[in-house]
């Protein structure tokens, strides 16, 4: 079972998770070019490496911050939001 | 047979060919270079040869030939997609499939089973009559069929499914399976046999780009100059646009599949189930071919898990109770390069000679022969195969996504 | 003004032949006894249903203020609970959320009294469960990943986890010896969860049970 650390409830199983995607700076949408736009929604950063994304911890919902290796599947920090801030 | 079994017996010498040559070098120029020894690269290659005449290819694979997703998946091939895009291109991938085995002279163990989509929903119901409608519309066989003939054609089936009973079905009568290392190798031998070259453990370390044109490739057995990339690596296909600065909206999660022990001929068809996050079906050995839903997050691994695999039998048992003495023989993971309309990128790119046959998520087994036709047909001509104008990466500039709603184990 | 609760979410399972009913307390009926074998199987695996008692949810920046402004006492710190001196109880879901039940009192105070800024109703319709009995370990390892026992080891604390696939609220009721786990559920998914939790408890030799069965 693979475990993910809730920063509010401690460590769970995965599946009571849900993932919400790579952390990324959203373009202004009133000023930037339909290009740059176009490249905000759709693409995306596929490359394994060390990203930041945002999760769920469903029973809760609690949203938080995980930072993960992608290709070795490693949870390095899980963080709120707002700690960063 | 026999003959050929005593010649076998009584000489020294393997007098039988083997499937592929294997080259010692890398030479320093190809007409082409195909990244990715897969089913799909490996089509490429062989209709390169086969319609084109360009022979002078080379296919690099960074493993072994149908390592890959070719040898990860569970085999099904069907054409009963939602998009007039997608029902014209696969049902051209199904009519190439029934030929392939005459072709390669190479038992393929191409079987029609016949496929069904279950719904367990009103709304699952709706979507399969609109598929229904599409799929006719383009002369695919295709028709929404009720519990009872989904009982006719698998006894074995609890139509009430734990708490998701089976309310209809789309019936699919050409669905079929195939065995997929066969096509890797009956490809692989086509095209090795009209002069491409195979050379596995082979990897490409960088792509050399000049002012916007491809001239050539690095890789880890040196450089090789050539023109015209095709990239067809599945779930790679991040990594090697990274060396090109390709930006795409291609993500990798794992798909993951396992097998049961092998059984007495019992299921005929295929079954899928989007409710369960289920598709099934019995290979010629009798082992069941089992697959769920994609993992949910992103991960570039092949690795299995136990939660699969407890999920996916829970699930197994909802549908067939009888199953629950059956044992798992095996369990694996394939990387799907996913994309947000579920239907591919194929064709050019902005770079000049670097051809594009990618984002195949869960769907790319059963385009294997179109897609070696179509990328085959654009990488000659440079210009992209009419069949495969949907499906160009332009598309997520323009605003003007596919939404291909008939790929496998994706929720709709 | 009135503000009846509803029917229990599961409340056509429950309407078997052998159930006798509660209808006082001008509550919502509730299963007092299942069947004669009640105290046999609260033994062994005992499941009940309490989803008949009032309840009322409040989140938002202000709420802790405005609830203690009703003169509660309220838990201090999240994912914990606190029983009022007068029946039910009131647990606190998060920072800035909170749970009332059992409380009829209670219940329509929150309910009547105007909100202030920041202080957000939320509809609380859920399935309530308590799971008693010897074997309840052996069913919570089949449909749940946490171990309930760390709640009897901290009795204040709430836990958030998912059984079954279902997202559950789960607080420890009862003693030491006999605990009595509480859980709460979206109430579309209890007669789900109740076929589920009362089909695992039957092949462990228990059972749905009444309310005056429970220790």
């Amino acid at each position: 079972m693979k475990i993910m650390t809730c920063p509010f409830n401690g460590p769970r199983p995965v599946s009571e998770f849900f993932y919400w995607g790579e952390i990324r700076p959203m373009p202004d949408p009133a000023t930037c070019s339909d290009e740059s736009w176009a490249d905000y929604i759709f693409n995306r950063n596929g490359a394994p490496g060390v990203k930041q994304e945002w999760w769920c911890h469903i029973a809760s919902n609690t949203w938080f911050i995980a930072e993960r290796n992608t290709e070795k599947d490693l949870v390095l920090r899980t963080y709120l939001f707002e700690e960063e801030l | 047979m026999p003959w050929r079994l005593l010649r076998f017996a009584t000489t020294k010498k393997h007098p039988e060919p083997r499937m592929f040559t294997e080259h010692a070098e890398l030479k320093p120029s190809y007409d082409v270079v195909i990244i990715g020894g897969g089913g799909h690269g490996l089509a490429a290659a062989y209709y390169l040869g086969r319609d084109h005449g360009i022979t002078n290819v080379a296919v690099l694979e960074k493993g072994y030939i149908g390592g890959g997703n070719t040898g990860r998946n569970t085999t099904i091939i069907r054409s009963n997609y939602l998009t007039p895009e997608g029902v014209k291109f696969y049902d051209e991938s199904v009519n190439l499939w029934q030929d392939l085995s005459q072709e390669f002279d190479l038992n393929l163990f191409y079987a029609n089973r016949g496929h069904f989509t279950l719904a367990h929903t009103d709304s699952a119901l709706r979507t399969m009559r609109w598929r229904a409608e599409v799929n006719k519309h383009y002369g695919v066989d295709s028709e929404v069929v009720g519990p009872d003939f989904v009982k006719r054609a698998a006894p074995m089936i609890n139509l009430s499914c734990g708490h998701a009973p089976i309310l209809g079905a789309l019936y699919h009568a050409p669905g079929s399976i195939a065995r997929h290392d066969a096509v890797a190798w009956g490809y692989g031998r086509g095209a090795d046999m009209r002069g491409a070259e195979i050379h596995q453990q082979t990897e490409v370390l960088g792509i050399d780009v000049r002012g916007g044109k491809v001239c050539g490739v690095q890789t880890s057995r040196g450089y090789i100059a050539t023109d015209k990339v095709l990239c067809a690596v599945a779930g790679f296909t991040p990594r090697i646009l990274d060396m090109v600065d390709i930006k795409t909206p291609i993500t990798i999660h794992p798909l993951q599949a396992m097998v049961s022990e092998p059984l007495k001929p019992w299921l005929d068809p295929i079954l899928v189930s989007g409710s369960l996050h289920i598709y099934v079906s019995q290979s010629a050995r009798g082992e069941l071919v089992m697959g769920a839903s994609l993992d949910p997050y992103e991960l570039h691994s092949t690795r299995s898990t136990l939660d699969f695999v407890e999920g996916l039998s829970a699930h197994m048992l909802d549908m067939f109770p009888f199953l629950s003495h059956v044992k798992v023989m095996r369990q694996w993971a394939g990387m799907a390069d996913m994309t947000p309309d579920f239907a591919p990128i194929m064709g050019k790119t902005p770079i000049e000679g670097f051809y594009l046959d990618a984002g195949w998520g869960t769907w790319g087994f059963k385009a294997t022969p179109v897609c070696g036709k179509t990328m085959a047909h654009t990488i000659a001509t440079d210009t992209p195969h009419p069949l495969i104008n949907g499906f160009s990466l332009d598309r997520f500039r323009n605003y003007s996504l596919t939404g291909e709603k008939g790929a496998a184990s994706v929720g709709h | 003004m009135k503000f009846p609760s509803p029917l229990s979410p599961i409340h056509d399972a429950l309407l078997t032949g052998a159930a006798v009913w509660n209808s006082a307390d001008s509550l919502p009926p509730s299963v007092s006894q299942f069947d004669a074998s009640d105290p046999q199987k609260a033994a062994l695996l005992g499941v009940a249903d309490h989803s008949h008692l009032p309840r009322a949810g409040v989140k938002g920046p202000g709420a802790t203020g405005w609830l203690a402004e009703l003169g509660l006492s309220l838990p201090s710190r999240s994912n914990s609970w606190l029983p009022f001196p007068d029946g039910g109880l009131i647990g606190r879901l998060g920072n800035t959320e909170y749970l009332i039940e059992g409380n009829a009192a209670r219940v329509a105070q929150i309910m009547q009294t105007p909100r202030a800024p920041g202080v957000y109703p939320v509809l609380r319709q859920d399935a309530v469960f308590a799971l008693c009995g010897s074997r309840v370990n052996e069913l919570l390892l089949q449909t749940c990943n946490v171990d309930f026992r760390c709640l009897v080891a901290d009795p204040t604390q709430l836990l958030l986890t998912s059984m079954a696939g279902v997202s559950v609220l789960v607080l420890v009721a009862g003693n030491k010896i006999h605990p009595v786990y509480r859980l709460w559920c979206d109430g579309t998914y209890g007669l789900y969860l109740w076929e589920t939790l009362t089909g695992i408890a039957e092949e462990l030799g228990g059972g749905g049970i009444g309310l005056d069965a429970l220790p």
